[in-house]
Parts: C-alpha cells; structure tokens; sequence
C-alpha cells in the first residue's frame, strides 16, 4: 500500500526545499573553501584547467612562506593588539558613561546624550584628513597611539551600553545608596556584573570592527612594522600579484579568528544585532 | 542673591562630579577627534591645500568644481549610486527571502544561518581578495560559466562589468546580516495575527502581503537606511579589487577621497568627503522622517 499522492507532493516539496538550502548554503562557503583549498595548492596548479578542488599534491609550504615573506607575525599581533586596547577601552568608557547617561542625574545630560547621538550622522570619512593632521601634530603617524586612541570610545557603544543598563532597577541602586555603598561602589559592584551580557556584545562588535578596519590603519600607518593583517593582505597583493597561493594562506589566518569566534558566540552576536531591530 | 555662572558652574561639578568624571573619557576623545576634525574638516574643503604650502582660501571652488567639471568625481559619484541601487535592491532581497525560509520548521536552522552570515564576519579586504582570484581570467567564476555555456570575460578588467564584478561580490558578503535581522524580526511577529488571517480565509500569500510585510515594515525600513548609508561609503573591495579602474569605472566616492588624500589634495579631498556628508545626511533626515511616520 503506497502513500497518498498529498503525502508524496509533500515529502517532494519538503526535499526539494532542503536541496534548495543546501545548495545555496553550499553557495555561500565555496570561495571559503576555494581560499582554504589554494592554499595547499602548488603555485601552478592555482589556475588549473579544469580547477583542482582537491590539491594534489598538497603543501604547507605557504603557511610557512606567508611569514617570512612580510613580517605576517608581526601584521597579526598588532592586529590583536590593538583589536584588544580598543575593545578594552570601549567597554571601560562606554560602561560607565552608559550608566552616567543612563541613571546619574546631571544637568546637561539630556543634551550632551543628544548630542552624542547626533555624532553617529557623521561618517569616518569626513574626519579623515583632519585627524591625519592632528597625528601628525602628536608625532603619533606610524604609531600605536594613532591606531588605538581615536577609536577608544564610540558613541554606538555607549548607546548601547546605556539601553542594557536602563534595564537595572532604580530600587537596587537606591537601596545599596541608603545602605551607604559610594558611587564608585556602586558601579562596580552592581551596575557591572548586571550589564556583562552588554558588555559581550559591545566586546564583540567593537573586535570585530576593529579587526577588520581597513582605510585608516593603511593610511596612518607606513612601515611594515605597524601594518595590521587587512592591510597586510592588500600588501600580499600588490607586492606579489601572482602568488595566489601566499596570499591565500594569509587570508585564512586572517580570517580565522573571528570565525572562531562566531562560532564560538554565535548566540551572543546574533542576539547583539538583532536586540536593536526586533521590539519585543 | 544671585550666584554667578561661575559658582554656579562651580557647585554643579561639585555635586555631580562623579558623573562628569564618568563621561569625562568619552567627552574629551569625542571633542579632539570627533567634534574638532569634523569642523577642521568644512575649514579645509574651502582652501587648495597640497600639504607642503599652507592652505590657501578659496570659497566653494572646490565644491564648484566637484560637482560641476569634474568628470572623475561625477564618475565616482554615479557609479557609487548605482552600487547603492544595485546592492540594497538585492541584497535585503536574499535577506528575506532566506530569512522567510529559515523561519519554516527547519532542521538545522543554525548551521544554514551560520553559512549565509560566515561572510559577514570575515574582513572585506579577505572577500576582496578571494574573490579577485574567482574572477581571474582562469579563475573557478569563468570555468564555472563556461560548463554552463554562458559567456565569460576578464571581470574586473572590463570596463563595463568591473563594478557589476564588485556589487556581486559585496552582495555575497553582506546579505547574510539581513537575513539573520529579518529571521528574528520573522519570528517576533504574533502568531494570531496568521491564525487570524487563516480563519479569514487567506491564503499563503495574502498572509504574506497583509500580516507579514506591514509586521516587517520598521525593519525594513531600518535595514534600507543603515544600508544606504554604508554603501555609500564603499571602498575597501574596490581598492583591493580594481583601485577603481578601469578608467575610474568602479571608483567610489570614498575611493576618489583617498585618491586625492594620496596625491596631497587636502582641501578638494575633504570637499568630496562633505559632499558625501551632505549625501548621508539627507538620508538620514529621511529616516527620521519615515520612522517618525510609524510612531
């Protein structure tokens, strides 16, 4: 006895709408994998007619090239180093202002909030030039400080920071005041266990912005030393236009980390992006 | 007895001084980079600056001459609208499209999620590059169309699909965002309002067309402006795919920016980037005004 024909339209339906996911899913990780694949690839076989999905041979002669080449150790600390400085300081000051903004009572609070909020019309790019000169004038061109401090807080992020700490109860913080805690107390002890789930979030995005950023480490930066790991794989490119095979190796270890990372936390990002577009 | 603004000054810091201590970061490093440059910045647009000379005043010369004889910046201008039509026509498009499939009873929802958003993580320059390699001449894009039988070309070399080249390749890496919005904002919409509908007698896309997509509009209304405000700014995928060649057909606006940043162009650089400015901020002001209309 066979099934009802509704029954076998739908099973139809129901794989073919998989297929369809997997495919498209398939889609979307094939230059991942191409990355990954030419990586292990010999120089030659790179452009192989028809494309080799599979290296044969393999090598990990790239992965090791990739650092000698350009000082690719050294483009992946400065990554990480500054990504990290910048992720400190942003929770550091966009915590305790979101609380200023949030639950202090100060005259001019309103407008300054206003105000900050205003600054997020303004695009990087308008500022540019003007803060290229002022590196110039700190002597901080080519350095770490020029790197870090102009992106050390983020009017975003206290935004932020502030939304998940309005959430905290007036009655535990007017409570631990009359208990006499001082302000300092206060915060540290209550405001910052309650906010970590914000505090997670602005750490990840801020990472994640700061790894990846592009037009300003290139322009402020100029010796090898300094470069981060997205300008020194632009440099991958221009310096050796036909050596796929390095410059592939460095993309992977550049983009590891923060695939890593998702997927590690992928709940707390999702969560982060899609606080903001859903009213719950 | 009146007390002057200086006591009064005074006796405010006093009393609110750990709140001042608090925004005390955040105020100064907006103010020295933030609110100063961006002031410098008008400052500069009005001079001819090369950097080595101390800038020169000259109006609205710059701004003149941007908008109205410079074909290089009218190019960049052009072919970043078209980036920006072409980009957020399709990209919120796949968004939900994906989105309205993963909101079915779907195993393994995350994995698909994690394959669409993967991009989205990964720097532009690392997308750029990979896909540079997919255009090759003898890259996987061409083997792949001419198994097809479709026609193939040198992609980022050729004038006419250079910047269509970089729009599919921005489109890939960014749409996975719009599709993890629109799943959560899928899922947040009442499951009356489609039982409700169901017993009006709707079917699948009348469903669609009255409950979803009104449910959906602030969203997409959102997702649009903050799209076209980035978009706008596109340039890390074009310098590292074309430099904006060939023939500035896939320059962008911020690309001519850096280009006369480059060549020491300090004042006309920073009119086109308070021409982009102006561009973002009417955008802007256009979602105040149609959020405002939802409220």
């Amino acid at each position: 006895m066979g099934m009802s024909h509704s029954r076998v339209m739908k099973l139809v339906g129901r794989t073919g709408f998989y297929l369809a996911l997997i495919a498209s899913s398939i889609a979307m990780l094939v230059p991942f994998y191409w990355m990954l694949s030419t990586s292990f690839k010999l120089e030659g076989d790179v452009f192989a007619y028809p494309p080799e999905w599979i290296p044969q041979p393999a090598t990990l002669l790239h992965y090791i090239e990739v650092w000698t080449s350009l000082p690719f150790a050294r483009f992946l600390f400065n990554s990480v180093f500054v990504a990290a400085m910048v992720t400190f300081s942003n929770v550091f000051f966009c915590t305790l202002a979101g609380y200023a903004f949030g639950k202090l009572r100060f005259p001019g609070r309103e407008k300054m909030f206003f105000l900050l909020l205003m600054t997020l019309m303004v695009p990087f790019q308008v500022n540019l030039i003007p803060l290229y000169k002022l590196m110039d004038l700190f002597k901080w061109i080519d350095t770490y400080w020029a790197l870090i401090v102009p992106g050390a807080t983020s009017a975003f992020g206290i935004y932020l920071m502030r939304q998940y700490i309005l959430s905290i109860p007036d009655e535990i913080l007017d409570s631990a005041r009359v208990d006499g805690c001082s302000e300092f107390g206060i915060f540290w002890r209550i405001v910052a266990p309650l906010s970590l789930p914000g505090v997670a979030t602005l750490a990840i995005f801020t990472f994640m912005g700061s790894w990846t950023s592009f037009l300003w480490p290139m322009i402020i930066t100029s010796s090898m030393n300094m470069r981060t790991l997205p300008v020194g794989i632009a440099l991958l490119q221009e310096y050796h236009t036909t050596n796929w095979t390095q410059t592939m190796a460095g993309s992977t270890i550049a983009a590891l980390p923060m695939i890593i990372v998702f997927l590690f936390m992928q709940r707390q990002f999702i969560e982060g992006l899609t606080a903001g577009a859903v009213k719950r | 007895m009146e007390i002057s603004i200086g006591r009064q000054i005074g006796l405010a810091i006093r009393k609110y001084y750990i709140a001042y201590l608090f925004i005390l970061g955040p105020v100064v490093l907006t103010t020295i980079f933030l609110f100063i440059p961006m002031i410098s910045s008008f400052a500069f647009s009005l001079t001819e600056w090369s950097g080595i000379q101390p800038p020169e005043f000259v109006g609205l010369a710059n701004y003149q001459r941007l908008i109205f004889h410079d074909r290089k910046f009218i190019k960049s201008f052009i072919n970043t609208t078209i980036f920006v039509i072409l980009g957020q026509g399709s990209g919120p498009v796949f968004g939900l499209l994906s989105a309205l499939a993963l909101n079915q009873r779907v195993k393994f929802r995350a994995a698909f999620r994690t394959a669409y958003f993967l991009p989205v993580m990964t720097s532009l320059v690392v997308v750029a590059t990979i896909w540079k390699m997919l255009y090759n001449e003898s890259g996987l894009v061409n083997f792949l169309l001419k198994t097809v039988g479709l026609p193939t070309t040198r992609w980022l070399m050729n004038p006419s699909t250079a910047l269509l080249s970089i729009i599919v390749t921005s489109v890939w890496q960014g749409f996975g965002f719009e599709t993890v919005i629109f799943l959560a904002a899928l899922q947040a919409i009442p499951k009356e309002l489609y039982e409700a509908a169901m017993i009006d007698g709707a079917n699948a896309w009348n469903r669609f067309w009255h409950v979803t997509l009104p449910s959906l509009r602030p969203v997409i209304v959102m997702i649009y402006i903050i799209g076209i405000i980035g978009t706008y700014q596109v340039f890390d995928q074009i310098y590292v795919m074309t430099a904006g060649g060939p023939l500035y057909n896939s320059q962008s606006i911020v690309g001519y920016l850096y280009e006369n940043f480059h060549y020491m162009k300090f004042g006309y650089a920073s009119a086109v980037a308070y021409i982009l400015f102006a561009i973002l901020a009417l955008f802007s002001y256009l979602q105040m005004r149609f959020l405002g209309r939802e409220e």
